[in-house]
């Protein structure tokens, strides 16, 4: 049996009086990706940052690669790559030169710069100072900071966030690869859209507490109506009728509405991701 | 459609051995912090400003400065008509002193052209003038009035060495001994520096080092800043790099900084020709006060203005035992209690050669002290504030 390669058990952290994670529990595949997804102050990036090693949690325990965080903080960050929310890079030093110290930070002696530089599509602006890249550039060169040590857990802290769409396509396209070479993805959004496109599992997360796991398909399903729309031309008007797919003649009718040239569009209706999440929690994803 | 809990494709087992999951060591750790905190403080421009202009500037400085003491005293004297009996050799050689040294006289033809060498101060510095029948009127026990031409601001003590020099003159003149005459010895305090007094230049040394070294409170205090600040430390410490190895690194960048430019600017002013193993100690010790002097004024500096201000406020103070080593005597007792007074008690008397390892003990074993004492602070400072990001 593989086991986890991030198992959290029961976690909690209090910022003063405040609970900001209560009682948080989760475990994730080796090549896994979940996304953690809930509005803001919800506990996301408290919950990382007690999986990456820089938050001590109040109490519960946390099992990465078989090792204990915190206790064993080292030897779990050298085989973990973390992408932050925030644009932490030196500014002063040019992509390859701050791949090169994280590089000589996880006692890497050689690093294939260029490589990881085109893969987030950097390596024409190899040795351009960070100071001169644009939002989305250091995003992706803080997705390849992420993948120096080739590591077998990946967290990312809102990856995407504020990315014009060729660059939030180039940092998915990058975490599927990577789960997909056998990394364990844990993802933290408030894109509903993108944690639907990468996670294999979704967690809802609201007030400090895990509303909810299970598969984004599963959870649109079970939350969702099983029905289709179909809009005709009527005139000069559109007509729109809703057949449940519970109904046994439903097949056949739209069946021969596919045939008929008023036909203007067919859709599901399965529920979104911030439907399920409003039904679990109140509130929307954006609050 | 994709089942409620995911099946984890078929990937290798988790890697769990030693081999797989080691650490790099502190050791390589620090080392490539210190070279990127390097590659941080070239690409720096206002860092590499100031440490270029005191180094530069400095050296220029020191130049200008005079290294040399004029020790002789260079008087003026009008003698006038029949001042003074006609058989008495009254030419400059038979009044200045045998061996050549101290007292050095120039003859004026009247008082009108000794004020005026006196004003200027180029040949003389104070001149006398003997009225005419002063030997007559000395010799029949009047009293008659030498002027004294001296310039504002000469010290009382040569006034008076001036007013001794003539009343011993009128001794001899009237053939009457002098009121007490005694037999003198000299004990000496420290080293006898007549004929060898410390030149401004030499004065300067220390002052000029102890500026180099605070400079650096700057530069260290605005890396650790800007760490804070870009949140940059929180990615270094996602990885196995630990806030120790971090304070570390920056500790080992900053003593090396402030010590490798205060040693530079050292050989650039020859500070090193009297006692260089007690100037590089004091040195180094006091690079490692500002080391952490420069951890505290960053880690409570939120941006580049408030390092600035923060390393100001703690320059400032820090100064007054090098301004108060040009003043000998001047500072006030509590000087002593500052953390820099060690650094410029040694520097001052190692540069003078008067400073024994013996007697730097004291004072080395102080900075040390302070050393440990804004060490340990600046790195538990930095410490809590990384903890906090």
């Amino acid at each position: 049996m593989t086991q986890p390669a991030i198992d959290v058990t029961d976690l909690t952290f209090a910022y003063g009086e405040k609970m900001a994670v209560d009682g948080v529990s989760f475990s994730l595949a080796p090549g896994e990706t979940l996304g953690l997804l809930g509005p803001n102050g919800a506990g996301k990036s408290t919950t990382i940052k007690m999986i990456i090693g820089q938050l001590r949690p109040k109490s519960g325990s946390i099992s990465i690669l078989g090792r204990t965080m915190p206790d064993d903080r080292d030897r779990i960050q050298a085989q973990m790559g973390v992408c932050f929310e925030e644009k932490n890079l030196y500014a002063a030093m040019s992509a390859a030169e701050n791949l090169k110290f994280f590089g000589r930070l996880f006692g890497l002696k050689s690093i294939d710069v260029d490589g990881l530089l085109e893969r987030v599509g950097l390596l024409d602006r190899r040795d351009d100072r960070v100071s001169s890249f644009s939002k989305g550039m250091r995003q992706r060169l803080m997705m390849a900071r992420a993948l120096v040590n080739t590591p077998d857990v990946l967290v990312l802290d809102e990856p995407t966030d504020g990315l014009d769409p060729v660059s939030a396509i180039a940092v998915r396209d990058l975490v599927r690869t990577e789960a997909a070479r056998g990394a364990a993805v844990l993802l933290t959004t408030h894109d509903m859209h993108e944690a639907d496109d990468l996670s294999d599992r979704v967690a809802f997360i609201n007030a400090g507490r895990i509303l909810v796991i299970n598969t984004p398909e599963s959870l649109k399903i079970q939350h969702g109506s099983r029905a289709v729309t179909l809009r005709r031309r009527a005139g000069t008007k559109v007509d729109e009728q809703i057949m449940s797919l519970a109904d046994p003649e439903t097949p056949g009718l739209v069946a021969a509405a596919l045939g008929d040239p008023d036909l203007l569009t067919m859709h599901t209706r399965e529920a979104t991701l911030e439907d399920v999440f409003v039904e679990y929690a109140g509130r929307g994803l954006a609050g | 459609m994709t089942a409620p809990t995911a099946a984890p494709r078929e990937i290798p087992p988790t890697p769990t051995s030693d081999q797989e999951a080691r650490h790099p060591g502190s050791a390589s750790i620090i080392r490539a912090i210190v070279a990127k905190d390097t590659v941080a403080f070239r690409r720096n421009r206002f860092l590499m400003l100031i440490t270029f202009l005191v180094i530069i500037v400095w050296g220029v400085l020191y130049q200008f400065l005079p290294t040399t003491v004029d020790e002789t005293f260079s008087v003026g004297l009008v003698i006038e008509q029949g001042a003074l009996p006609s058989e008495l050799d009254i030419s400059p050689e038979a009044l200045e002193s045998s061996d050549g040294t101290g007292v050095t006289v120039t003859l004026y033809a009247d008082s009108t052209a000794l004020e005026a060498a006196v004003d200027a101060g180029d040949e003389v510095q104070a001149g006398l003038v003997i009225p005419q029948g002063f030997a007559q009127e000395v010799a029949t026990g009047q009293t008659p009035t030498v002027t004294m031409i001296v310039p504002a601001g000469l010290p009382a003590q040569f006034e008076a060495l001036l007013s001794a020099a003539v009343a011993e003159l009128g001794y001899a003149l009237s053939d009457t001994p002098a009121p007490v005459d005694l037999a003198t010895s000299t004990t000496i305090v420290g080293t006898d520096r007549v004929g060898d007094q410390l030149s401004l230049a030499d004065q300067m040394r220390p002052l000029l080092l102890i500026v180099v070294l605070m400079m650096e409170i700057f530069a260290l205090a605005t890396l650790v800043a800007g760490e804070i600040a870009e949140r940059t430390a929180v990615a270094v410490l996602a990885t196995p790099a630990s806030a120790r190895d971090l304070i570390a690194a920056k500790m080992l960048f900053g003593t090396t900084l402030a010590f490798g430019e205060a040693v530079l600017v050292g050989i650039l002013i020859g500070a090193f020709g009297t006692s260089p193993g007690l100037i590089l100690i004091a040195l180094l010790l006091g690079a490692i006060v500002v080391t952490g002097l420069g951890l505290l004024a960053g880690s409570f500096g939120r941006d580049f203005m408030d390092t600035l201000i923060l390393g100001i406020l703690l320059m400032i103070p820090l100064m007054i035992p090098a301004m108060a080593a040009l003043f000998p005597g001047a500072g006030p007792d509590w000087v002593k209690f500052m953390p820099t007074y060690g650094v410029v008690d040694v520097l001052v008397g190692a540069s003078a050669g008067t400073l024994s390892w013996a007697q730097a003990a004291i004072p080395l074993l102080a900075l040390a002290a302070w050393g440990l004492v804004l060490g340990a602070l600046g790195a538990l400072t930095l410490n809590r504030r990384v903890a906090r990001l």
